[in-house]
């Protein structure tokens, strides 16, 4: 088992961040993902947990023992790189045996182990191969289980699913999250794929310039994110800018959209008149008799749904599913949208535009 | 139509591309395999002479010995270069600091150098032999140890060229892989990345013992400032010492004692390189067995920075000090010299090096595409093979066996300048082919196909589009090759006595004792040299920002 807590952790090349004062707790057997667009410090963070890199500021516990200047070799930590790093001149077995070998554990544990984890990946009938000639996936599980073999409580995933098909990936993200549930192992699963990381993962760390953005369960975070970029990174959303037109005494808040169309949203700690974007997922977004009038400019099939991108009256796109075997309007139709109030999420508008909130780099 | 225009439209027919490889491949053949080694055919047509060397106990010894001495320094020297050389490449590679490229530049100079004149630079820098008044160590070393430190300096070079261009391309995640499953750095080294060098090793390897087993200019001129070129011989200083003395080399004795060196070092020579390769291919290190506690003490600490400390201190102490000690002369009164034989010289060695390079290019390149683009075929892999033919041969019987072949073909000394090219093209063809063989296998071939899809012709494909991309390694191996041609003596001793190199003309300037002059047309060739690959440097290096 392993608690992992990270204390104004900074790591800092010549005058660049690459990350910044990051607070973090992890429990014990947690799977936690971090998620983030591709420069924003994800992997200098786990770099970081893990020993490869030492912090230039703040401290590692895990277990409540400071490890920040524990040599790598003494950290315990399974780590599996993107790149898979098999080592190629050894066999699938003597791979996963390394890590008994060179901790002098003998020839038992070498055999006992190396079998152990390698029929745990499914693996074991083709212990004698070498890397080059498994598939990327199979690569992908045999590194998995030698980083298990080392007997290590964490487990560092940088992309490790990245390199592969897409379909392997699917199946593998599944397969992994099974195994280490019942090994019970504390997981970091680094991606920048927010599909794969709501699919694994029970919670989620969004960062963003070296930074922590956002924590929290892929639920809380796709339902109410606490901000303009983690709506538009987690999930897909469209995003219109407003102001707050009028609101109830219990707090039931309505915005009027650009070119004046009035929409009402859940609660908000909003006065009237302030500039606000409001957030609304597609499949949130109907067809009504009346509402935002919006002109259809696409109509693309997605295999279960229909995705329409429309250009409304208020010269936002908003796009909306229809379910794929009901009926779907034609490119240049009219239609008039409306939307679930209580999936309408409200920010204050960033300063410097939507555009700069949501970039990725 | 010009010239390049129609060139283009020929290289459209297949048979034109088929018959400019095969004339690439008859050249290579003709010119540079079949004289490499034709001085074998001797052994069977001139039996008698050697026969004489057999039956003569004096020569016999003295053949052997040289054969001898030149294998095991060969040896000695590469396994040294392969110790200090290994974490060397660490350095370079893994390691980032400041004047790194400083460092790097250092590393490649002794290369620029002409052999002849590291011998002179040695001798002074290890003992005090007499007629220099510059003082050196003083060391009393015996010749053998002399040209074991004389051949570390210009072997040293490619050993780490050759490991540093493996290490690179070795994965540092697997390193660091292997320390998150608990592996202390020394012992994930020593269990991941030395096993993975073998390719780099065998190259290593074999170029520093080749270059060392044919060297010749620089360890005649240190045995003869030494005086002891008339009682100590390696294979080529044996030579050498033959051609100082007409009346010698042509007799039948010395004729047969020639062929006889030539052909054991060129048959010992072809035998390494398939033995060293077989071996190090199939060699596992007896590595099962780790010492986690050791290899922990051995990686933390004050060990890796003083190991650290001691390949730098190695690199200045052993190559460099005694590279450069020859510029102490530049404290010394210039003495009066014979200007129009130093830059006669210099013309020649010019002409010869710049004639050799340029016809190593250009049947360089499509022998070159040929193997980096065939790696699979038979075809493809005895080419590959055959190249590296001429690096291994010790040049000075190279050049034995070059003069006996075109010797047999009727021409004699009035076409020596002709067989001293002809000679400079068959050693340097190997290092501008294998440059650009790496440098093509980079560049994936899908380039020049998009090329041709949008409607240009093969030449076409390759002068706008390939020859871009690797003209820096066309440029290095064009480097490489010039500067090994301005320091070679032994083949050109061995083809002429009439050709008057530079590294000829200071082996004659020491031999008559003027120390002096010898040193100051040693730093003349230097500066020049020094001058060329900066110019050729600026001038190419401002072309690739242009083009960036």
């Amino acid at each position: 088992m392993a608690r992992i807590k990270l204390e104004h952790v900074s790591m800092r090349f010549g005058d660049f961040y690459a990350v910044r004062d990051i607070n973090l707790d992890i429990n014990n057997g947690e799977y936690v993902t971090i998620l983030g667009p591709s420069g924003c410090g994800k992997t200098t963070l786990i770099k970081v947990i893990s020993g490869i890199w030492t912090p230039t500021e703040g401290k590692v516990f895990v277990d409540g023992m400071d490890v920040t200047n524990i040599p790598l070799e003494d950290r315990d930590v399974g780590y599996v790189f993107q790149n898979i790093a098999l080592f190629p001149h050894m066999t699938l077995k003597e791979n996963v045996a390394y890590s008994p070998r060179v901790k002098d554990q003998g020839d038992e544990a070498m055999e006992s182990l190396s079998t152990e984890y390698l029929s745990l990946v499914n693996m074991l009938s083709r212990a004698g191969m070498f890397p080059k000639e498994i598939s990327g996936g199979e690569q992908q599980k045999v590194a998995i289980a030698r980083a298990l073999a080392s007997g290590s409580k964490m487990l560092m995933l940088d992309e490790p699913l990245s390199a592969l098909d897409a379909r392997v990936r699917v199946e593998l993200r599944y397969e992994l999250r099974r195994l280490v549930k019942k090994l019970g192992i504390t997981v970091l699963h680094i991606t920048h794929d927010q599909e794969e990381a709501m699919s694994v993962s029970d919670r989620i760390v969004l960062m963003r310039y070296g930074s922590v953005a956002e924590v929290g369960t892929p639920l809380e975070l796709y339902r109410h994110p606490r901000s303009v970029f983690a709506a538009n990174f987690v999930g897909e959303t469209n995003l219109l800018e407003c102001t707050v037109s009028d609101k109830t005494k219990n707090g039931k808040t309505r915005v009027k959209l650009r070119g004046g169309q009035e929409v009402r949203t859940s609660k908000t700690d909003f006065k009237v008149g302030d500039p606000v974007v409001i957030s609304v997922r597609p499949e949130h977004v109907y067809t009504a008799n009346d509402g935002l009038r919006a002109e259809v400019r696409s109509v693309v099939f997605m295999g279960t749904y229909w995705r329409v991108r429309t250009m409304a009256d208020s010269r936002d796109y908003v796009d909306f599913n229809v379910p794929a075997d009901e009926e779907v309007p034609k490119e240049g139709d009219v239609v008039y949208l409306v939307f679930n109030k209580k999936a309408v999420v409200v920010f204050a508008r960033p300063q410097g535009g939507i555009e700069e909130e949501i970039k990725l780099e | 139509m010009s010239l390049l225009s129609r060139i283009d439209e020929l290289s459209g027919s297949s048979k034109v591309r088929r018959a400019w490889f095969a004339f690439a491949c008859a050249v290579f053949v003709i010119v540079i395999a079949v004289p490499s080694i034709f001085v074998v055919t001797h052994l069977f047509t001139d039996w008698d002479l050697v026969d004489l060397v057999l039956n003569n106990e004096g020569i016999r010894n003295t053949v052997v010995s040289a054969v001898a001495n030149s294998f095991s320094i060969a040896l000695i020297v590469t396994v040294i270069d392969i110790l200090v050389g290994l974490p060397m490449a660490w350095i370079m590679v893994r390691k980032n600091f400041k004047g790194k490229k400083w460092l790097d530049t250092l590393l490649d100079m002794p290369l620029a150098f002409p052999t002849a004149v590291i011998g002179i630079s040695v001798v002074m820098f290890w003992i005090s032999p007499e007629g220099i008044n510059i003082p050196g160590l003083g060391l009393s070393l015996s010749p053998y140890m002399l040209v074991i430190l004389l051949h570390i300096i210009f072997t040293y070079p490619y050993m780490v060229r050759s490991l540093s261009a493996i290490l690179e391309q070795i994965e540092p995640n697997y390193e660091t892989a292997a320390m998150t499953l608990g592996a202390s750095r020394w012992t994930a080294v020593r269990t991941i990345t030395i096993p993975l060098f073998r390719a780099g090793l065998a190259t290593g390897f074999i170029l520093c013992f080749a270059r060392s087993l044919s060297e010749t200019g620089g360890t005649y001129i240190a045995l003869t400032m030494m005086g002891v070129q008339t009682s100590f011989f390696t294979g080529p200083s044996f030579i050498s010492f033959l051609k100082s003395d007409e009346s010698w080399y042509t007799s039948d004795e010395m004729m047969g004692a020639q062929i006889l060196i030539s052909v054991i070092m060129i048959v010992l020579a072809l035998i390494l390189l398939v033995v060293v390769r077989k071996i190090i291919a199939k060699f596992r290190f007896p590595m099962n067995k780790v010492w986690p506690d050791l290899g922990r003490k051995v990686s933390r600490g004050a060990l890796p920075k003083a190991k650290d400390f001691l390949t730098i201190l190695f690199l200045i102490v052993v190559v460099l000090l005694p590279t450069f000690y020859i510029f102490l002369y530049l404290t010394q009164p210039i003495p009066t010299m014979d200007y129009g034989q130093l830059f006669g010289s210099i013309g020649t060695s010019f002409l010869v090096a710049g004639i050799a390079v340029a016809i190593d290019i250009i049947i360089g390149v499509p022998m070159a595409m040929y193997i980096a683009r065939h790696r699979e075929g038979k075809l493809g892999q005895l080419l590959d093979g055959l190249v590296n033919v001429p690096l291994i041969i010790p040049t000075t019987a190279l050049g034995f066996s070059l003069f006996l072949f075109w010797g047999s073909l009727g021409l004699d000394s009035s076409f020596d300048l002709l067989l001293v090219i002809l000679g400079h093209i068959s050693f340097t063809y190997p290092l501008v082919v294998r440059n650009l063989i790496g440098s093509i296998e980079e560049v994936d071939p899908a380039y020049e196909e998009v090329s041709m899809t949008l409607g240009a012709k093969p030449f076409q494909a390759f002068r706008k589009v390939l020859f871009p991309i690797i003209k820096s390694a066309v440029i290095a191996g064009g480097i490489l090759a010039f500067t090994r041609s301005l320091g070679e003596t032994g083949a050109t001793t061995s083809i002429s006595d009439t050709v008057n190199t530079v590294p000829i003309y200071i082996t004659h300037l020491v031999e008559d004792g003027l120390y002096t002059e010898a040193a100051m047309c040693s730093i003349v060739l230097i500066l020049i040299c020094f001058i060329i690959m900066f110019g050729l440097r600026a001038v190419t290096g401002r072309r690739s920002k242009r083009d960036a």
